[in-house]
């Protein structure tokens, strides 16, 4: 009874970082493509990625012209854009280290593979650490800030 | 007799508790060392060649720098993503120094540096700039690609995990 008694507790009420690491596993859900994918999944996947992130959320990249404040209609857009791109598509997120330095804020850092055939033929495989902020709003973690951590500086 | 009874035990050891006991501590010293201290990894990409060539295979010693700084001309492996992403680039500058490309050749504080393992033709320009403290200026042997095309620079000391064994 104990034992099933804690199961269940677990279950129901995971602990925060299992809730930080739930919002992963859902971007990386949404973000991947299979083959033959049809328009409604591809809109529904579309729409789900902008409700991972706050509004607005700060995006850091080496690329100057990827960094900046965008909303989540603009992420939802760019998502379905950049997804447009690619037949097949593969995000995989790992090595996740979830810190709290403050209440209702998280710190994530992780590594990024998004493996892909791009439509033209060309097959993509690209890695990049990652630094994420969360904040937590009405009992779910957004997405405040994602920084592309810049490993060689020219 | 007594040599064959030898190598037949080696060959096909009895199950005792003792022979158990000595394979689980060989499997555990083989994995602390080979996750820890002597990282397997493959070569991925043509940034060393010829030095180090696409495709190989090697070991991240992670204990090299730990007396020691990495000096120019040493071959690093530096922690790109994760725990199992790394760069294997050379280092060509120090903290504080000056780095500087004029058609193709490499400039330290203004003096060329003679780098033998650079084998392909190489045009890069690059202005000077100082390496930033606590940090290491890294870059491929192989710079027969455009200058924008060769993922190199700057990085933290810390992100350095060790050098190659070989």
């Amino acid at each position: 009874m104990v034992i099933i008694g804690i199961v269940l507790a677990v279950t129901v009420f995971p602990s925060e970082e299992k809730r930080v690491r739930k919002r992963f596993r859902l971007l990386s859900e949404w973000v991947s493509k299979s083959p033959g994918e049809n328009s409604f999944t591809m809109l529904q996947k579309m729409k789900n990625i902008g409700t991972l992130f706050l509004e607005p959320c700060e995006l850091k990249a080496p690329h100057e012209s990827l960094s900046g404040s965008y909303p989540r209609r603009e992420i939802s857009a760019y998502a379905g854009s950049a997804r447009s791109h690619f037949s097949q598509l593969d995000l995989k997120l790992y090595d996740l280290k979830v810190d709290f330095p403050e209440k209702e804020v998280a710190q994530v850092t992780l590594t990024a593979r998004l493996i892909g055939k791009a439509t033209s033929g060309e097959h993509v495989d690209e890695i990049h650490e990652l630094e994420c902020h969360m904040k937590k709003m009405d009992g779910k973690w957004f997405f405040s800030q994602v920084k592309v951590v810049e490993v060689l500086k020219k | 007799m007594a040599i064959h009874r030898r190598i037949r035990q080696f060959f096909f050891p009895s199950f005792t508790p003792a022979f158990l006991i000595r394979v689980c501590l060989v499997s555990l010293f083989a994995y602390l060392f080979f996750s820890y201290l002597c990282i397997p990894f493959t070569i991925q990409g043509t940034s060393m060649e010829p030095t180090y060539p696409n495709g190989g295979v090697d070991f991240c010693w992670r204990l090299r720098y730990l007396l020691s700084e990495p000096r120019r001309h040493d071959v690093v492996a530096v922690r790109f993503a994760g725990s199992q992403v790394m760069l294997l680039k050379r280092v060509v500058a120090s903290e504080g120094e000056q780095v500087e490309f004029r058609d193709g050749k490499l400039f330290v504080d203004g003096l060329e540096v003679v780098e033998s393992y650079v084998r392909f033709p190489c045009n890069w320009n690059l202005p000077s700039r100082r390496v930033e403290k606590d940090c290491v200026y890294v870059v491929g042997d192989n710079r027969s690609m455009p200058i924008e095309n060769h993922y190199f620079g700057q990085t933290s000391k810390i992100r350095v995990m060790g050098g190659p064994l070989w």
